[in-house]
């Protein structure tokens, strides 16, 4: 055979094409990412999910990426800003506004119905997720504030006390008794300070949003100084946990002091208390955020967490599909649990019923207490939020290390924090 | 015309040229390749995004000298951001020079395992820019990490060192300081070079190690000091990892380790403030230029060459 240079170029040809064919597996797989922020619990669950999902989807991939939640902004920042998001993203509330306003996320309307089935849902939860009268957030569970204790140390402190209608006097009573009982041992509770969470609650007690309906800073420098000398006033008795340990960011679960024994109380999430009894040594119970004699209701049930699809998506039929069996397939939901809160769907929470562990009967009886005791779900907060709780985490800083007056430090707070919602929009 | 002359001769010089020196652009292509697609381009890049409002989403916008105007009227952050940094740099360098030319001048004895003993001061150099040894870090310095487990052994109550906005920069000088190994090199060579017959011929004078040391060591090994000097000086300006890891990312506690490329980074990956973050890498890059100048320019008067007479 003669070789010319077409034939030539004919054999190269055919065996590129021969070898991009072999290349290509044997079924045609796609590969979505889904993207939470987890704990060591909620981790081992959701890549249990995973491998349930695969197997009854066999053309489908996913890869799970977990991270703490200390973490997680960060990452997802970089992620959204290299165009490089997962296309499933765990998503909070309080961030929620912020990733819809700068055109991260997809909404989910056009699916609603047709592959995503979520006609039974409680009105509630789908509202928490809407942004501008369209869906942007998936609801995955409620939650609502919870104060973590410990059964035994509260027992054997003697502390007996409504521990749904208790208040912040209350709180302070148990946080002495305890530590007297122990010896200094166990402290009273986890200092909250640079707890903007716990923050939240208490101005509302005041009678007042964090962030008004203009979206801008409407707690005062007297809701900031008055929770900050609350705490002040229990360093001074030594009856909460230590500086050293109040200071560090956002610790992992494991680490609180509820979780390692130091303290017997601590301020979570309701969904957490499966978390976080799967780390501690000693029983565990919730209890209420402790009011205000004659306040307003401080708590709100709120979307624990959302599920988001991403812009960056470029399977939305395959990620929309995982994200439906998340909230309807059986099999999932049941491995799911109550671990990332209460789901939205009554016939979910019905099948779920029978099978639940003490923990999680406990975290259902706690979410039906508080029903007539929570006021209502505030506002998506705005642009700049998430640098807003730095904000009272640095300055509440230099207040538990007794560097800054605690007057001053709630002016500069409350500057800071209009300043940068300012600055945001 | 002469015009007409003088090109051949050009066109002859250009082909020299290129004969001589293409190897060497060819060799240098794959770097030359490099600093115009990653580096300079980015860095152009980041010129025209400091004169925008840039959230990584949408399109920058336009805003002349906002940017720069926030940051030196009213950003408190970014004058905290360099109070830490410049008090860092006027800590750690030194401090890190003194150490490596000490372990440097134990190391010039003409000993037998000198190759290990470089290798093994050289190896914390090698691990001091790690993730992992960041975390050890802060594992030593906590309240009840191994450094307090020291001291309390001698009957010393340790402080928390890190979470304490008094001693946490200290912390990370002392982590600089132990990362000694590449000026600790570069040292060990300058010692070699210089002739030991000047310390032979000062010997028979009598004179003492000390003096031996300021009027022989110093003045000739004045221009590996001002190199070492100069490369530290923006190494720590540079100071990023071990700050970011051992701060949680934020600069805490107190924004007392808020180093100036942490605050950066929070302002351009966490805050979406990509335009401002272009900002303030530019203001960084116009304070270490200026840095690097001072030291040529006063180095006249404490630098001396071999091969310079006067």
């Amino acid at each position: 055979m003669e070789l010319t240079r077409r034939r030539l170029l004919g054999a190269v040809g055919a065996g590129v094409a021969a070898t991009a064919l072999s290349a290509v597996p044997a079924k045609a797989a796609t590969r979505i990412r889904h993207y939470w922020w987890g704990n060591p619990e909620r981790d081992k669950r959701t890549f249990a999910v995973i491998d349930t999902f695969q197997k009854a989807n066999p053309g489908i991939e996913v890869s799970g990426e977990t991270i703490g939640w200390g973490d997680y902004w960060t990452k997802m920042a970089t992620q959204t800003a290299g165009r490089n998001m997962a296309d499933l993203v765990q998503m909070d509330y309080r961030y929620l506004f912020e990733y819809v306003r700068r055109g991260a996320l997809k909404p989910l309307d056009e699916y609603v119905g047709k592959s995503l089935m979520i006609k039974d849902f409680d009105q509630g939860p789908i509202a928490g997720g809407m942004v501008d009268g369209k869906l942007y957030a998936l609801n995955i569970g409620s939650n609502s504030q919870v104060i973590v204790h410990n059964t035994r140390v509260f027992k054997e402190a003697g502390v007996d006390v409504d521990l749904i209608n208790w208040t912040w006097d209350d709180f302070a009573k148990a946080c002495e008794q305890i530590t007297a009982k122990s010896g200094g041992k166990v402290k009273g509770s986890d200092d909250l300070s640079l707890m903007i969470e716990a923050f939240e609650s208490w101005v509302r007690q005041n009678g007042r949003e964090f962030y008004g309906a203009d979206g801008k800073v409407a707690a005062t420098v007297d809701d900031v100084a008055s929770y900050w000398q609350m705490w002040a006033d229990l360093r001074k008795k030594d009856v909460v946990r230590s500086k050293d340990k109040t200071v560090i960011l956002d610790p992992p679960l494991a680490e609180s002091g509820v979780a390692v024994g130091d303290t017997a109380m601590s301020h979570y999430w309701s969904n957490q208390l499966v978390g976080i009894q799967a780390v501690a040594k000693d029983k565990i119970g919730p209890a209420m955020v402790p009011h205000k004699k004659g306040g307003k209701p401080g708590q709100f049930i709120k979307p624990s967490m959302f599920m988001s699809l991403s812009r960056d998506t470029k399977d939305a039929e395959s990620a929309i599909k995982y994200m439906n069996a998340w909230v309807t397939d059986p099999a999932i939901t049941k491995i799911l649990g109550l671990e990332r809160g209460i789901p939205a769907s009554k016939a979910v929470r019905d099948a779920l019923a029978p099978g639940l562990n003490e923990t999680e009967k406990l975290s259902v009886a706690y979410f039906d207490a508080i029903q007539s005791k929570v006021g209502p779900l505030p506002l998506p907060a705005p642009k700049g939020a998430g640098e807003v709780r730095d904000a009272f985490m640095r300055i509440g800083t230099s207040v538990v290390l007794d560097r800054a007056k605690v007057k001053d430090a709630a002016e500069q707070f409350i500057a800071d924090a209009s300043d940068i919602v300012e600055r945001a929009q | 015309m002469w015009r007409g002359s003088i090109s051949p001769l050009k066109a002859s010089f250009m082909r020299r040229f290129i004969a001589r020196n293409a190897p060497a652009y060819a060799f240098l292509t794959p770097w030359l390749l490099g600093f115009f697609l990653l580096a300079l381009g980015p860095i152009l890049a980041s010129l025209y995004l400091s004169f925008t409002r840039y959230d990584m989403v949408n399109a920058p916008r336009w805003v002349g000298l906002a940017n720069y105007e926030y940051m030196f009227t009213r950003d408190r952050r970014f004058w905290k951001a360099l109070e830490v940094t410049f008090t860092y740099v006027a800590l750690a360098v030194p401090a890190r020079l003194i150490m490596a030319l000490g372990v440097a001048m134990l190391l010039d004895k003409g000993l037998r395992t000198i190759g290990l003993y470089r290798a093994i001061f050289y190896l914390p150099s090698l691990l001091g820019a790690s993730i992992a040894i960041a975390i050890l870090w802060r594992q030593l310095f906590a309240a009840d990490g191994v450094v307090n487990a020291v001291l309390g052994y001698f009957g010393i109550q340790g402080a928390a060192w890190i979470t304490n906005p008094d001693t946490s920069l200290y912390t990370l000088v002392v982590l600089a300081m132990w990362q000694f190994g590449s000026p600790m090199l570069i040292f060990l060579a300058g010692l070699r070079g210089i002739p030991k017959d000047l310390y032979e011929a000062a010997e028979i004078d009598g004179t003492p190690k000390w003096r031996q040391f300021t009027r022989i060591t110093l003045p000739l090994l004045a221009p590996v000091i001002f190199f070492n000097l100069v490369l530290q000086t923006i190494e720590a300006f540079k100071t990023f990892s071990s700050a970011f890891i051992i701060s949680n990312g934020t600069g805490a506690p107190a924004d007392s380790l808020l180093f100036y490329t942490v605050y950066l980074f929070n302002e351009a990956f966490k805050f979406f403030r990509m335009g401002y973050a272009s900002a303030l890498a530019w203001v960084l890059l116009i304070i270490i230029a200026i840095f690097t100048a001072i030291s040529f320019l006063t180095s006249k008067y404490w630098v001396h060459y071999e091969n310079e007479r006067d």
